[in-house]
């Protein structure tokens, strides 16, 4: 583990100097990404100057939920990046070889090679806007319900990881997995509002099969609510793991079956 | 040190008809079909020694290469090295091996070459006291100060090579694995990773397999050369064995008078001999004969040629190394046939 750490480390810093060789690219993605953020806010404050409540909740709360769901999303972002130039090119490519000529877990050294900076402008809206929102969003804060509640938040990042590493890993097995990961990864839309406002399909489907209302709505919903810790929070726990033991699994038999490229 | 045994590697191919039309169909009907790309490989190298394996391209090369270092899983059949198998034990075996695929890099891209190394240093967990140690041997057998603080994206492919070479022998594996380490460079650069991998086999006794399309490398690098041809072992044995069995060749070169009129139908007729044993080639008056010294030894084959006409000059000499393997991997694709 410590050794893990330190190798994380020094990749990290290789991948902090590689964006300072590359200052322009690294400030055009940043905007952009601020600029995604931006239209997602507006949309909030257009469907609220319309409607004073939606599916029973203030915008305080709405806003709360969108922030929240911002920052796992952000920290899978800023951890993880690297799995979709699994999908996409990695694979199909034969460049993976490289990793499994190492002497360290594969998946490990993939996700490592890449910290990805740009996310650091979803937390900083997810972080800005929970700040702006909490005051007014009936929050029931407790300190059992605020350690819950924090404690979700590597458990949600988890789902998403989970998700990009089992859509990443169809790779090996039908050479380029990039649309897919971009298809289901785009469901993440869904954690952003409260799952009440979709039809019962959309809102089991979010749920159970690719699971991100759990990474905003769900946690949200305790420390609004205050009820069913058990499955607003807990459910998150168990189905996260659920699922990244599932994409860990996904992985490795992905691993058995990569076939490299001639050269 | 390294055993093969009967390694077998398929993959599946989806067939397409050709066009944008044909990839639709094979999208809802795909046409499924077994590539085999390495088919009952068996050989073993022990400790110390350079093996050469070669073959032509496609022949299933970098496949093998590829399970032995662990990339690949084999459909059938097992590898041993150091004891391990590969596959079971990866992060362990990999420990022990260096790996240069001379086609990919293993370099970080956008960093000076140094960083790459102190990256490699931590994942292979050299201590300070050895990298050192072994930056300053590879310098020296590699030459690497020139460029050390350049850019990897920068560096020329001979530069990049020997950079990646370097990498490769970081952690004193004990076996290293070179897939092609001469593609695409000047004589020079080729000569001097030739001495490199010389002087590391010698003075670490590493254990090289070597794959190649140069004759030279073999010549000068190879203990022993285990060729495949189509997925199949055609050959293994030494070098020198090689010569011994397929290396009857001779070239018999001359140049007549102007006035002679002499043919290659003559040679044909006049010897009896044709196809592997006898080609004769001219150019007006300057002659090229090859022919195989079991068939008709060299003393009668020179009366012969001064019996039928009048030189100006002539020499024989051996086939060279290339023009063996050449009929090698003739041979062994007509044996597959």
């Amino acid at each position: 583990m410590r050794r893990a750490l330190k190798i994380y480390r020094i990749l990290t810093i290789q991948n902090l100097k590689r964006l300072m060789e590359y200052k322009a690219d690294f400030l055009t993605g940043a905007v952009s990404f601020l600029i995604d953020q931006a239209i997602g806010i507006a949309f909030i404050f257009i469907i609220f100057s319309q409607i004073p409540q939606l599916a029973g909740f203030s915008f305080e709360q709405i806003v709360f939920i969108y922030g929240f769901s911002q920052i796992p999303k952000g920290l899978d972002h800023l951890l993880t990046d690297n799995l979709w130039c699994v999908g996409y090119f990695i694979v199909r490519k034969g460049d993976f070889d490289k990793y499994l000529t190492r002497p360290i877990n594969p998946l490990f050294h993939v996700i490592a090679e890449t910290f990805q900076v740009d996310a650091i402008g979803e937390l900083v809206v997810g972080v800005g806007l929970i700040c702006y929102s909490a005051p007014n969003a009936g929050l029931c804060i407790t300190p059992l319900s605020m350690t819950l509640f924090v404690l979700s938040v590597p458990f949600c990042t988890l789902i998403y990881t989970a998700i990009k590493i089992s859509t990443s890993a169809l790779a090996f097995r039908i050479k380029s997995s990039g649309y897919i990961i971009q298809m289901v990864y785009g469901m993440n839309e869904f954690a952003k509002y409260p799952t009440t406002i979709y039809s019962n399909v959309i809102r089991l489907f979010v749920t159970y099969v690719i699971p991100f209302a759990l990474t905003g709505y769900y946690p949200v919903l305790y420390l609004i609510t205050g009820e069913d810790p058990l499955f607003n929070i807990g459910g998150v726990v168990i189905i996260s793991v659920l699922f990244f033991a599932l994409s860990l699994m996904v992985w490795n038999q992905g691993l058995k079956a990569y076939e490299s490229a001639g050269s | 040190m390294i055993y093969a045994e009967n390694l077998r590697k398929e993959f599946t191919k989806i067939v397409k008809e050709p066009g944008l039309k044909g990839s639709f169909k094979a999208l809802f009907h795909p046409h499924k079909e077994i590539v085999v790309a390495a088919d009952n490989i068996s050989f073993h190298v022990p400790k110390g020694e350079v093996l050469g394996f070669i073959g032509p391209n496609g022949a299933g090369k970098s496949t093998v290469i590829k399970m032995l270092t662990g990339i690949l899983t084999p459909t059938r059949g097992q590898c041993w090295i150091n004891g391990k198998i590969p596959q079971n034990d990866r992060k362990n075996y990999v420990r022990e091996i260096g790996v240069v695929f001379g086609q990919r890099t293993q370099l970080w891209w956008d960093l000076p070459l140094l960083e790459t190394y102190s990256v490699l240093k931590e994942i292979y967990e050299v201590s300070d006291k050895k990298y050192r140690e072994r930056m300053s041997f590879l310098n020296e057998v590699l030459e690497l100060d020139d460029f050390i603080h350049s850019p990897v994206r920068t560096l020329s492919l001979g530069q990049r090579m020997r950079a990646d070479i370097a990498a490769s022998m970081l952690h004193s594996p004990k076996v290293l694995f070179l897939d092609e380490p001469t593609i695409g460079l000047d004589v020079v650069v080729k000569d001097n990773i030739r001495r490199a991998i010389m002087k590391i086999n010698q003075e670490e006794h590493t254990t090289v397999i070597l794959t190649t399309h140069d004759i030279s490398d073999i010549e000068l690098l190879c203990d022993r050369i285990v060729m495949i041809d189509k997925g199949k072992n055609v050959y293994d044995g030494s070098l020198r064995k090689l010569k011994q069995n397929y290396g009857q060749m001779r070239e018999l070169s001359f140049e007549t008078d102007t006035s002679e009129h002499l043919t290659p139908e003559k040679f044909y007729k006049g010897l009896n001999l044709s196809g592997e044993d006898l080609t004769v080639k001219n150019d007006k008056n300057i002659f090229n004969v090859r022919f195989n010294s079991e068939a008709i030894p060299v003393g009668d084959m020179l009366n012969y040629t001064l019996s039928i006409t009048k030189v100006k000059d002539i020499s024989v000499k051996d086939a060279d190394i290339e023009e063996i393997i050449r009929r090698l991997y003739k041979e062994g694709a007509d044996e597959i046939e």
